[in-house]
């Protein structure tokens, strides 16, 4: 077999290692590549920099264990964010891990008290409720029937005093949801856009964003902060440059790595064809 | 009167009943004047409130269902039966480990729990996730290839978003991002839309055929 017959069908392992390398190699030292701004990131920052004062915020983890590589970092960026904003923050999830990765590994980034707010009046962690999207509109009509305690302390949620004012979907101003799959977007839409106006942002994973574009045109959604590279961007746009920043380097090298090999094998495939022929 | 109960009309009648109840306010909730959905929307408001009790006796359906199924596998001593036993100890100890019963020390805050949760199903969770990128890779290089007009539309339009999703290139070439960016904006928005009207009408049909009775898989396998 000759050297452009080999191109075209190289052995998957020697793929696994290349790929093993240049995923790892940015990791261990990073290279500083150059992370331009774009509008997904532009647009993220902006619509929680335009949260208004006083503003009622719903934040959701609705992703598995899973997902954490690509959606944690976006999500410690963005609660980070909104702790420096003078707003109410309810954290809610409709997916069974979610509240787990808000509780075991978001609050130990994030000290809610370092940044002033205090729990049950200025934000609270009503954790998980079952029933996807029937628990959503659930939570829309009924906050606290449907979510009757908290995650945290297993207190009742009406006893808190940042659920004096707020009973339903309409004393909300804005979702922010980080999310992988279903229940997602499109519920948030159903039963909380499109019946209450709820504005609603939505951070999802790379493979997720094709299928926010209609939501985005249509103006639903108010903005989508898709995969890791623009959750790099956004870092770099709050000044907190992060795990995103840190595995940004990383995903220019796979993608390097994937052209790379999609143009060897095309060069050997057509190297070979003029020979079969 | 047990035959009576095991008509098939009751739990199609229970269906309409149930769906009109979720539908009629969700178009109507916001027309004041329509004093006769208040009373609708209330009802429907306590339904959404069963369906959540309802749905979270049902995960305990499924643990007993996965105890059973692994519990038979191990008896039988059946192919792959110590996976099995790893799957039972597993579940049993994080059950009880997060039973919410903070006063015994059991719950969110139980350091087996958060253990388990932080050094076991945290990284084997991102590990089996992580090795997607090996996958897609070897796949990419394997299937982009220009075979026909088709085949080279695909390959130049997915190394396109691949480009345009990496700062190195979208730095070096901003043609790139406009280009991905277009297709994103144009050729992916038409199609996702399509995709979707298309979904939600046949979600219609669905409906409209379960409310009249017409579509029964969803009762005893579709049989009278």
């Amino acid at each position: 077999m000759s050297f452009v017959e080999k191109l075209q069908n190289i052995d998957r392992r020697w793929i696994y290692i290349l790929a093993w390398i240049f995923v790892l190699y940015p990791l261990i030292n990073p290279l500083g590549l150059p992370v331009p701004i774009q509008k997904e990131s532009t647009a993220w920052n902006k619509a929680i920099n335009d949260i208004p004062d006083g503003s009622v915020v719903v934040f959701s983890c609705m992703f598995s264990i899973a997902s954490i590589p690509e959606l944690y970092p976006m999500t410690i960026a963005t609660f980070s964010h909104l702790m420096t904003k003078n707003c109410k923050i309810i954290v809610a999830t409709f997916w069974n891990d979610g509240a787990l990765v808000f509780d075991q590994t978001l609050l130990k980034q994030i000290d809610p008290a370092t940044y002033g707010k205090v729990y049950g009046k200025d934000w609270i962690d009503l954790g998980y409720a079952p029933g996807a999207e029937t628990a959503m509109r659930a939570f829309a009509d009924d906050m606290v029937n449907t979510f009757p305690s908290d995650y945290l302390y297993s207190k009742p949620t009406s006893s808190y005093e940042i659920m004096q004012n707020i009973k339903t979907a309409a004393d909300v101003d804005i979702i922010v949801s980080f999310e992988s799959g279903t229940p997602g977007v499109g519920e948030w839409l159903r039963q909380w856009n499109t019946p209450y106006g709820t504005k609603l942002i939505v951070g999802c994973s790379g493979v997720s964003a094709p299928g926010m574009a209609p939501y985005l045109q249509s103006g639903q959604l108010n903005a989508n902060l898709p995969g890791l590279t623009s959750t790099a961007e956004y870092e770099l746009l709050i000044k907190r440059p992060a795990l995103a920043t840190a595995g940004v380097d990383a995903v220019s090298m796979s993608h390097l790595l994937v052209v790379l090999l999609v143009i060897l094998g095309n060069v050997g495939y057509f190297a070979t064809r003029g020979r079969k022929s | 009167m047990s035959n009576v109960l095991r008509r098939i009309e009751i739990p199609i009648a229970l269906t309409v009943i149930f769906t009109l109840l979720q539908t009629i306010p969700y178009y109507f909730r916001w027309e004041s004047d329509l004093k006769l959905v208040d009373p609708i929307e209330q009802a429907s408001s306590i339904v959404s409130q069963w369906v959540l009790l309802i749905v979270a006796w049902s995960i305990f359906i499924g643990v007993i269902s996965l105890l059973q199924v692994h519990g038979k596998t191990v008896q039988k001593r059946s192919k792959g039966w110590h996976y099995s036993i790893i799957v039972l100890v597993s579940c049993i100890v994080m059950a009880i480990a997060g039973l919410p019963f903070a006063e015994v020390g059991l719950g969110i805050k139980n350091p087996v729990y958060t253990f388990l949760f932080n050094y076991a199903q945290s990284p084997l969770s991102a590990t089996v996730f992580a090795t997607i990128a090996f996958f897609i890779t070897s796949a990419a290089y394997r299937s982009f290839r220009a075979k026909n007009i088709e085949a080279t539309i695909v390959l130049v339009a997915g190394l396109l978003m691949v480009m345009s999703n990496a700062p190195l290139f979208t730095a070096t070439l901003p043609v790139v991002k406009t280009i991905g960016q277009w297709i994103y904006d144009v050729p992916n928005m038409a199609t996702n839309r399509a995709v979707t009207i298309g979904g939600a009408l046949g979600l219609v049909a669905l409906a409209i055929r379960t409310l009249l009775g017409r579509e029964r898989g969803y009762l005893r396998g579709g049989g009278d």
